[in-house]
């Protein structure tokens, strides 16, 4: 029992109470469970690309080029439906892309042996100049979206799934996968030893490379998917579609208990972290607070809550440190 | 020839980069003219300066990737300041100062608090974006005096008093990190910062200076864009801070810290900012830009990445190689060559 109290989940979870409390104290009608619920649709990417992230943190590596691999997929699908590709032949088409993003990401870090973090980067340029030429080639020139779905598609924006709507549903159907991914299978504790540590990962037999390569590759499928999810709901695919979701992501899968270090992380923390910062912006905009002052909020909120994560456990350290010399004292006499 | 590319990371930027002019000479007449080299050295400033702080916060094996957000907030001040009647001298003073303050809270998330950097420079990119858009109320900021947009031109033979101030500081940067105790400290907490604190290195001052000084830059950074471009739009030096670490890789910075040159990211940036200028010359669409750059980016990384593990193994080759020749062991004369070999290794 104690045990579950005092995890990091549980406080996020109480920090996403308050939170709702809190707007909900300044502005009554924000409670509203249609709008609470509905409301999710304007940040659910955010938690679509954040999950997947979060297996690749954990796994000792760091993705930021999800975030043009977005639009690039999302560009993908679009170009395809302009030229008459059959509607399921383009998603996959538009899976496929991702899938390879993810592929060469993980090719060339494993190749170079460079961190993550810059080859990850110069592919963030990659991914966003392939997607722009891409639509300059149908004629959409530079960042104008391309349009023109079938109905059929953009419907699923705004479709009813089991009473959720539709892009919710994808989020936490995809959660409930991964989760059972990494909690529950051997692959998942593959991925926490080897953000423990790669060296002995590699010394008990699991293969680092290719252990890695599936979680950027499951990244790759998943900004697909995000890609896919937020055309459907605007109508239109864009190249600059992702570039709003890299920094909330990465706050949501560190908010979330993803030690940047490696090894330690989880999925529901993920996921209730995606929940504090979309409902943080919404309910800032529902209090009538301009948006520039909800972007520096979120900001401030990723320092405070490593900030406080840090703080926390140094207090720890201290409070054992001092037990420790107390008990030392104890019985010495 | 393998350790010499390896080595002189800058003699090999400068020889790409002059086999591609050439080449561009050719392509396109009117490209190798003294008027392009003004150009792109002129509006390379802004990147060269954000480079050289996010290399300083590099070489402690840090990382800053708030410096976009501090160069929008301290032009941000400066317009603002300007535009209420303060003067340019006190202005300018008024914007480094803001870009210290934050690379001072930077420094001090960082060094003291103990916060991944790229944690904590993530979280205040966006809330230094915030500020800067509380502080405007979210418009642009126009109608700069007339002297600071003069302080972007010409004093003769094309460049400004602004590049003139740039290539000061690099120089200064250098004598900082080659001729001064504290500038080797840098590079010794970014080798080892175990090893730099048992020697008695301040480790979180050092760290703490970085990441003000990386703010400092970024300060005067956007000074130079406000300069440069006469107004101040909200998304000012938006996604730079990517580009300066990307130039600090193609300059032979390592981000394991304690490596690399302010030659080196001096000669990539300029690299960088000339491949955009060379897509203008070529004729190719804007929308080639991203894709280019990315492209040569990666090859690069690649390239660099394997010159570095061959190395490596062949290093790790001489050692076994000791070992071999000399099975019986033991002997002083063994011991005597393997000491050789290992010091010819690692030279």
């Amino acid at each position: 029992m104690k045990n579950i109290l005092f995890r990091w989940e549980a406080a996020l979870f109480l920090m996403l109470i308050a939170e709702l409390a809190v707007f909900g104290f300044i502005n009554p009608r924000f409670l509203n469970v249609g709008n609470l619920i509905y409301g999710t649709s304007d940040f659910v990417q955010i938690g679509l690309v954040a999950l997947p992230l979060t297996l690749v943190i954990i796994a000792g590596g760091i993705d930021v080029s999800f975030a043009s691999t977005i639009g690039l997929c999302a560009i993908v699908f679009g170009v395809s439906n302009f030229f008459g590709v059959p509607l399921p032949l383009a998603i996959g088409m538009a899976l496929v892309a991702g899938a390879l993003a993810g592929l060469l990401n993980a090719t060339v870090i494993h190749l170079s042996k460079i961190q993550p973090l810059v080859v990850t980067l110069g592919n963030l340029y990659l991914f966003q100049g392939a997607a722009t030429v891409l639509s300059g080639a149908v004629g959409a020139g530079g960042y104008e979206g391309i349009g023109n779905f079938p109905a059929s598609f953009t419907s699923f924006g705004y479709a009813e799934f089991l009473g959720v709507p539709a892009p919710l549903a994808v989020f936490l159907g995809l959660a409930a996968v991964l989760v059972v991914l990494l909690h529950f299978t051997r692959f998942g504790r593959a991925v926490f030893l080897i953000g423990q540590s790669a060296e002995a990962a590699r010394y008990s037999g699991l293969s680092v490379a290719a252990t890695q390569t599936v979680t950027y590759v499951i990244t790759g499928v998943c900004a697909a998917i995000a890609g896919l999810v937020m055309s459907a709901y605007f109508g239109s695919a864009r190249v600059d579609l992702g570039a709003a979701t890299l920094l909330p992501a990465v706050t949501a899968a560190v908010l979330g208990g993803a030690s940047i270090y490696g090894g330690q992380g989880s999925i529901l923390g993920t996921l209730l972290a995606t929940f504090v910062i979309g409902y943080l912006q919404q309910g800032l905009q529902a209090s009538g607070v301009p948006s520039q002052i909800s972007s520096a909020l979120s900001g401030g909120l990723l320092v405070a809550a490593v900030a406080l994560r840090h703080g926390s456990a140094l207090l720890a350290d201290f409070i054992a440190v001092a037990r420790q010399k107390r008990n030392n004292r104890a019985s010495a006499f | 020839m393998l350790n010499i590319v390896a080595r002189n990371r800058v003699l090999m930027l400068l020889a790409v980069m002059a086999a591609a002019c050439l080449a561009l000479g050719f392509a396109a007449p009117g490209y190798l003219s003294a008027a392009t080299a003004s150009v792109i050295l002129s509006n390379s400033l802004v990147l060269l300066l954000i480079s050289l702080g996010t290399m300083l916060v590099i070489l402690t094996r840090n990382i800053d990737v708030s410096s976009g957000s501090i160069l929008g907030l301290s032009a941000a001040t400066l317009g603002m300041s300007l535009n209420a009647g303060v003067s340019l001298p006190l202005a300018i003073a008024l914007c480094v100062l803001t870009g210290m303050a934050a690379g001072a809270l930077n420094g001090l998330l960082v060094a003291y608090l103990r916060i991944p950097s790229i944690v904590a420079t993530l979280g205040t990119l966006g809330l230094y974006r915030g500020i800067m858009l509380i502080q405007t109320g979210g418009r642009w900021i126009e109608d700069l005096p007339q002297n600071l947009k003069a302080l972007a031109g010409g004093i003769g033979f094309g460049i400004s008093i602004l590049t003139v101030t740039v290539l000061g500081l690099f120089i200064l940067a250098w004598i900082f990190l080659r001729r001064t105790r504290f500038g080797r400290y840098f590079y010794a907490v970014g080798d080892n910062r175990d090893a730099a604190h048992h020697l008695g290195v301040p480790v979180r001052r050092v760290q703490f200076t970085a990441f003000v000084a990386s703010g400092a830059c970024a300060a005067i950074a956007g000074l130079i864009f406000a300069a440069q471009i006469g107004f101040i739009p909200n998304q000012a030096g938006n996604g730079v801070e990517l580009k300066a670490i990307a130039v600090n890789v193609l300059g032979g910075v390592s981000l394991l810290g304690g490596s690399g040159s302010v030659a080196g990211v001096f000669t990539a940036a300029i690299f960088l900012t000339s491949i955009d200028s060379a897509l203008v010359f070529l004729k190719i669409p804007a929308f080639w830009n991203d894709f280019i750059a990315g492209a040569i980016l990666l090859i690069v990384l690649l390239l660099d990445g394997r010159i570095r593990l061959l190395i490596d193994r062949r290093i790790r080759a001489r050692r076994y190689a000791v070992h071999a020749r000399t099975p019986q062991g033991g002997g002083a004369t063994g011991k005597i060559a393997d000491k050789a070999l290992l010091a010819e290794a690692s030279r």
